[in-house]
């Protein structure tokens, strides 16, 4: 069995390399990245509010506050449905800020909600809680 | 085999090289936490560990236009660098008139500090119409003292009869510095994109100087811009040290081996 060593061709050294792999590997990490980026940046906030027992409250006040530099600023607001659930479609910043309200039930707590990018699409999780006045 | 056990001696450099990766691991602990770094006690471990002031970064200032410009600086330095600092290597190393003389301007001049030169580069640079310009950002750091003679250093030990040999074959000196030297320097080339790299990646004092217009502003001035934007910096500071530093970083892994190398030929002769 021969164990010479064969020289691999040009175009394979030059290209299977460190040199190489590691910076095209990180365009094609940077390139996915971006392609994701451009189709979840509809500025879409959905989520729920509920009152203290869990239940859906209809009709309640949404207010989204965004981060203006240095401080929290009112950008826009929507109403829940019949389910309790709202749904924001015009958020441009990727640090918000939540809270619901509703005369006769209460408000939630500001909830903050840090996005990985401007105008990321997302579903909040927990629900906001309306709690007392 | 060796005469001495040789674990010791790792076991001393794996805990030297620890001590000095905890600043390194202080910095990333704190872009991801935001932690006060003068909390006592201190947490050793990340508390809840989050991407967001990176995210911070990216979007408080035009972080990629910032980005692009050093790129382009250090790519236009690297590669004046390599063709530069390469002839004058390769002229070092042939005899001609005065050559000491040369050689002692040049050890001197790594004496004067940069700081001492910055009016007349300045003057030379506007002269040219290439204030406000990668070019102009990038013209002072074209050339280094010190990797012209890492060149130097790797052309010494290249045997003279190889170059004689090139030179009955009818190959020009132009030829013979590319055909000939710099293949058998990749060491050499390694350390001078390595320094060149950070030190043009690294510089404040002079994009501060030259630049006059936001968009032609590099890393650097990025992270005083934005020191001065924001009052409680202490994860995002960290975030932007963070992505100021990855690039010098892995250039630095990729091209290690070359790098030492680079610094080490010429250091033993035979």
């Amino acid at each position: 069995m021969s164990t010479e060593y064969v020289e691999p061709p040009l175009w394979r050294r030059l290209i299977i390399n460190r040199f190489v792999l590691v910076p095209a590997s990180i365009v094609v990490v940077v390139l996915v990245w971006n392609a994701y980026v451009a189709t979840h940046d509809h500025g879409v906030v959905a989520g729920r509010v509920v009152d203290m027992s869990g239940q859906p409250v209809p009709g309640a006040t949404v207010v989204l506050w965004a981060l203006n530099f240095t401080t929290y600023v009112e950008k826009t607001r929507a109403t829940t449905d019949s389910a309790g659930r709202f749904v924001i479609t015009d958020n441009d910043s990727h640090n918000i800020r939540l809270a619901a309200e509703k005369p006769g039930i209460g408000r939630s707590a500001r909830v903050p909600v840090r996005l990985y990018f401007r105008a990321q699409d997302i579903q909040v999780r927990e629900p906001l809680v309306l709690a007392g006045t | 085999m060796y005469r001495y056990p040789r674990w010791p001696i790792h076991l001393a450099l794996v805990g030297v090289s620890f001590l000095m990766l905890i600043p390194f691991y202080w910095v990333l602990k704190t872009s991801v936490t935001g932690e006060n770094i003068f909390a006592y006690p201190p947490s050793i471990l990340p508390k809840s560990p989050h991407p967001f002031y990176y995210v911070d970064v990216w979007y408080y200032i035009p972080f990629a236009r910032y980005f692009a410009n050093s790129v382009a600086v250090s790519m236009i330095a690297v590669i004046a660098n390599m063709v530069l600092n390469a002839m004058a290597g390769y002229a070092l190393t042939r005899d001609f008139p005065a050559k000491a003389f040369v050689l002692l301007l040049f050890l001197s001049c790594m004496m004067v500090p940069f700081q001492a030169t910055i009016i007349p580069a300045y003057l030379i640079t506007g002269r040219l119409g290439l204030l406000d310009s990668y070019w102009g950002l990038a013209l002072p750091q074209c050339s280094t003292i010190v990797c012209i003679f890492v060149f130097k250093a790797s052309f010494d030990a290249v045997p003279r009869s190889l170059i004689d040999a090139a030179r009955i074959d009818g190959l020009s000196e132009w030829r013979i510095i590319w055909k000939i030297m710099m293949p058998l320097a990749k060491g050499a080339i390694a350390t001078n994109v390595i320094l060149s790299f950070i030190w043009s990646w690294n510089n404040f004092l002079w994009p501060l100087i030259v630049t006059r217009s936001a968009d032609m502003q590099t890393l650097p001035l990025g992270l005083a811009r934005f020191l001065s934007y924001q009052e409680d910096t202490t994860g995002a500071l960290y975030a932007f040290c963070i992505m100021v530093l990855a690039p010098g970083i892995l250039l630095f892994l990729l091209a290690q081996n070359e790098f030492i190398r680079g610094l080490t030929s010429g250091a033993t002769k035979g």
